[in-house]
């Protein structure tokens, strides 16, 4: 049956796809009838497929029916495989991959000096390396996306609690759990509030179809815009609870001052009211957070040391316990107020039972946990034990990209990882967010970066770095990124950019350059080599002679130029008109004195020297050129490279020189080798004889001339 | 996901794209040819408008067309179902009117061409054709200017013992495929399977050109004793950009196997080989296997109207990645 792996028993050593699912089926819409005659495929470009879809041709009566008339005989289509990866466009995922090449470019290049410094051995380089990799992370995360304005940043609309800003993307979301997780080392101290921190950015992505404290606040602050007495209203409690829960305390205090018992008319009436409220919002607005920047403007009191930390919250629990047990409360007139406030007032003190009805999603009751009930917790340890009861008492129907990738994170399962990026995010993050698992943990270091005889001796990093370039090397207008991601591929990265490289196309002149000038910087001469015999002969072949030959000098293609020189010296021995000489000069120009093994072309430029001062001659210009034309001629004759086939030439062009008027330019012995080579033709064919009939009376009168001068 | 590209004339039997996709060679059940060229290399909306050329090559039928490699110009190879085949080459005075001549037809010598394959080395380009008599031909390409003067180099049959000769013989279909490897020290070598009535031509076999003796010996056979019977429909051999192994894909009535070869010659010469993996195929023959360009991903195409794309996991287990229907009748 189609689709099943080709070895489904075998042992895998790495549950990379634990299972072998059945195979997508992309329908191709090509609109030509079946039955088809034949499917040709082709890989275009990087991952590019074009495919001709070919009729059954009809038989010859039928195919003169009208209904066929015109009916095409095929069409070819393009398919692109990977549509786009989690919504985002075509033009911002090549905006990231572009932007992401200096950050990645940077990495590569300190990892290979600090490899080349000590072998990276040492644990010191360890911990150096991690903050590369997390400043490589800080610069990719802002690629992907500015952080959610803060609500000191905007003009505040005084009833709005939950920013309308701009959509999150999944991407960035996963970029940064895998940066929290496996690169900031810091981080791991103040987990709990990276972790609030991050669900307040990616609350709406944690389910798409599933009720979250984020759209629970958004439904809220739709209501809340057209009720007047808020307290009043069950949600608004509610949602004060939810964002409580999972930390949202700016939120909080912001619900909680809408409270009617501030309104100037009500304080009155509303006096111990509104104590309780306000007292609630300050101990809101003060609770003990663990993490490193005050300055962030959010709300609570910082703590930088674990120490000062235990400290404030038992005394911050302290005040929660006495508000709780405080007698005030009997006063408060207005249930819901009174009922929601003690509410808020459990879960700080962390009562479960409030924080998981306050909850929606398992992520933002793991974050409460986090929050209020194991707030001493440090690092990863028994984080995965709590997700795991978290998602058993939130149970989800579907688990998402980010969602999946998360569990693996706290399974600590780069497999999973791995897939997950792959699967949701595509190839660009796997490549890319390799990084980061690789500085994280040492089983992923050594899962990933292990070569493996069944990948061709390449690790699964490079195999993602080279699948990614592939994919890159599909568009033209990210081709020329592809190179830095192959460079970074210890194994097979040069052999598949040779491969690319080889399937450019040569016709535009420019995209040669461009692409001997990678040639040149990742020192790949014998593919510039190739290249350039490619441009040569296409060029030789479409008429651009000259342009044939300067590529074919540049690849040093000895083969093709002595060819290309014995061909011209074919040529020029057959034909002796001066347009011909016009067209061969320039060749014979450009393809030097080197080429030709035999020393013919050495010959063809002294040859062209003598019909240069022949022509001089000709037009009756200075006698000394006939001089020269002259000494030319009998170097010629004399030579033993003299190709025979010239003599008659020769002996033609020497008629013009015999017959110069003003003084005799050549002695009785230069005559005599002249008459000699004509001797030695006329014996030689009897057709040349009947051809150089009239050089030879020409010269034998203007020899006899000579001859009796002298 | 799919982007019309171009739309072929009626009577379009087969077709090639050159070795960077821009030029569309279509072959015509009226024994002509056309060529279609891509409207820009530089964009991505690089669409085959209507053929740039066309013209009668040959008077019956076309069987199959092929792009000779770009060292040698733009040039094709038309082979005819009259048992004839003939070279084309794209030549002009100047670059805007080029025009495609006939460089050399080869004459049937009684037994016709099924496939041909072009291998450029280092020193020459070589040609090798499979004829329906079950012998291999392989020709030498002597001037490197020009496209017709061809010498037979050597003409042998598809079996393992050199010294049998097979009269008699008839075979339907053949798949030759060079091994893609470029540059300096790569040795001349093609793998070549026949569908034929005698079993013992059909068997993949990798042939292999031995310098010191110049002569043709086949070097390793891809069947497994039960199978080296099995007509072969497709060969295709991987573009190697690292890996210590060749990887060969054949298909056969069975499926498709994967073929790890390794190219280290043992003391007897003859190459190490395993079948790594026997894929499912398509429902009826494949047509043709196309490796992309690192060898990492084999597209096949079959009877069964689908191209299906299959992937080796990280535990180097092959299984289908992906198929695309083409034989719904989708408008």
């Amino acid at each position: 049956m189609p689709g099943r792996p080709s070895d489904p028993g075998s042992e895998a050593v790495v549950p990379f796809s634990p299972e072998f699912r059945d195979p997508v089926v992309y329908p191709v819409h090509h609109g030509v009838r079946p039955p088809l005659l034949r499917v040709y495929v082709a890989w275009s470009r990087g991952s590019l497929l074009h495919l001709a879809c070919l009729r059954q041709p009809l038989p010859e009566p039928e195919s003169e029916d009208s209904v066929d008339e015109g009916e095409a005989g095929g069409k070819v289509v393009e398919v692109r495989l990977r549509a786009g990866e989690e919504g985002i466009s075509e033009a911002h995922r090549r905006r990231i991959a572009y932007g992401s090449v200096p950050a990645f470019a940077l990495l590569q290049s300190r990892k290979n000096s600090l490899m080349a410094m000590s072998r990276m051995s040492s644990s010191l380089l360890h911990g150096e390396w991690w903050q590369h990799v997390l400043e490589y992370s800080k610069n990719i995360s802002e690629l992907l996306g500015t952080r959610r304005l803060s609500s000191n940043m905007v003009i505040e609309d005084p009833r709005m609690v939950v920013q309308p800003s701009e959509e999150p993307t999944s991407l960035k979301a996963a970029w940064e759990l895998m940066e929290i997780f496996y690169v900031d080392k810091q981080s791991l101290t103040w987990l709990p509030e990276r972790l609030v921190d991050w669900s307040e950015e990616y609350d709406s992505l944690l389910t798409r179809t599933e009720l979250t404290i984020h759209s629970k606040l958004v439904n809220m602050q739709k209501k809340l815009a057209n009720v007047k007495v808020v307290e009043d209203d069950p949600d608004y409690w509610e949602g004060m609870s939810s964002a409580l829960a999972v930390g949202w305390l700016d939120i909080v205090v912001k619900l909680l001052r809408f409270h009617g018992s501030y309104q100037l008319d009500q304080l009155d009436n509303r006096e111990t009211e509104n104590g309780l409220v306000e007292a609630v919002a300050v101990l809101v607005s003060t609770m003990p957070r663990l993490r490193p920047d005050p300055s962030s403007g959010k709300l609570g009191q910082f703590c930088k040391t674990r120490p000062d930390f235990i400290k404030a919250w038992e005394k911050w629990r302290g005040h929660l316990s006495k508000l709780e047990r405080s007698a005030f409360w009997v006063q408060c007139s207005h249930d819901r107020t009174r009922e929601g406030l003690q509410k808020l007032l459990k879960i700080m003190l962390g009562d479960i039972s409030n924080i998981t009805s306050a909850t929606c999603h398992w992520m933002e009751l793991l974050v409460s946990h986090l929050l209020y009930i194991r707030q001493f917790m440090v690092g990863l340890e028994g984080l995965n034990n709590l997700a795991h009861k978290c998602r058993q008492l939130k149970p989800t129907v579907h688990y998402n990209g980010l969602m999946s990738l998360l569990i693996g994170i706290l399974e600590e399962s780069p497999e999973v990882v791995l897939a997950e990026c792959s699967k949701t995010f595509g190839p660009w993050m796997v490549a890319h967010g390799i990084e980061l698992l690789t500085a994280g943990s040492d089983h992923a270091d050594i899962l990933l970066h292990e070569e493996r005889y069944s990948l061709g001796g390449i690790s699964v990093e490079e195999l993602h770095r080279l699948v990614y370039a592939q994919i890159l090397s599909s568009h033209p207008l990210t081709c020329q990124i592809a190179p830095t991601y192959l460079a970074s591929c210890p194994k097979q990265g040069i052999g598949l950019l040779e491969n690319l490289l080889y399937k450019q196309p040569i016709q535009h002149h420019q995209v040669i350059l461009k692409n001997l000038e990678i040639c040149r910087l990742y020192e790949l001469d014998n593919i510039s080599v190739n290249l350039m015999k490619i441009a040569g002969m296409y060029n030789w072949k479409h008429g651009r002679r000259g342009f044939g030959i300067y590529w074919l000098q540049l690849a040093c293609d000895e083969v093709r130029l002595n060819r290309i020189a014995q061909q011209l010296f074919d040529c020029i021995g057959k034909s002796l008109s001066d347009d011909s000489f016009k067209q061969w000069e320039g060749l014979l120009e450009l393809l030097g004195t080197q080429v030709g093994s035999s020393g013919g072309l050495e010959f063809l430029h002294k040859y062209r020297d003598f019909k240069r001062t022949l022509k001089q001659v000709e037009d009756g210009r200075a006698s000394n050129a006939a001089r020269q034309a002259a000494e030319s001629l009998m170097q010629l004759m004399r030579s033993p490279s003299t190709p025979r086939q010239f003599w008659l030439p020769l002996l033609h062009d020497s008629v013009k020189l015999l017959n110069w008027k003003a003084r005799p330019l050549l002695s009785v012995s230069e005559m005599n080798l002249l008459l000699n080579k004509l001797q030695d033709l006329s014996m030689g064919k009897l057709m040349l004889i009947l051809t150089a009939a009239a050089s030879l009376s020409a010269l034998c009168i203007s020899g006899r001339k000579i001859l009796n001068v002298l | 996901m799919e982007r019309e590209l171009a739309t072929l004339e009626k009577g379009a039997i087969c077709c090639a794209w050159n070795y960077c996709g821009l030029r569309l060679a279509v072959g015509f059940v009226d024994g002509s040819i056309s060529i279609h060229d891509s409207l820009d290399s530089g964009s991505s909306s690089s669409a085959f408008p209507s053929s740039s050329s066309k013209w009668k090559a040959h008077a019956s039928s076309v069987l199959n067309v092929v792009w000779a490699p770009p060292e040698c110009g733009d040039a094709i190879a038309c082979i005819c179902n009259d048992g004839t085949f003939s070279l084309w080459e794209e030549t002009g005075e100047d670059t805007e009117h080029p025009t495609w001549k006939l460089c050399k037809l080869f004459e049937s010598s009684g037994s016709r061409v099924l496939d041909l394959q072009f291998g450029v080395f280092s020193t020459s380009l070589k040609m090798v054709a499979a004829c329906s008599d079950g012998y291999v031909k392989v020709y030498e390409l002597l001037d490197p200017l020009e496209f017709n003067k061809w010498q037979l180099q050597a003409g042998f049959q598809n079996v393992i013992d050199s010294v049998s000769r097979f009269g008699k013989v008839s075979c339907s279909s053949a798949s030759i495929a060079w091994n893609p490897q470029k540059g300096e020290g790569q040795r001349c070598s093609f793998v070549l399977g026949f569908s034929s009535d005698l079993p013992q031509l059909n068997s993949s076999k990798v042939w292999e050109f031995d310098e010191a003796h110049q002569r043709w010996i086949p070097v390793a056979e891809l069947a497994l004793p039960g199978d080296d019977s099995d007509m072969v429909h497709a060969v295709a051999w991987a573009p190697n950009i690292g890996r210590p192994f060749e990887v060969i894909a054949v298909a056969t009535c069975k499926g498709i196997a994967m073929w790890h070869v390794v190219l280290d010659p043992e003391s007897n010469g003859r190459l190490t080989t395993e079948k790594v993996a026997l894929l499912p195929g398509h429902d009826g023959e494949v047509w043709q296997l196309e490796w992309d360009m690192g060898g990492m991903t084999l597209a096949s195409t079959g009877s069964d109207g689908m191209v299906r794309l299959w992937q080796s996991n990280i535990n180097g287990i092959w299984h289908e990645h992906a198929s695309l229907d083409c034989s719904g009748a989708q408008s």
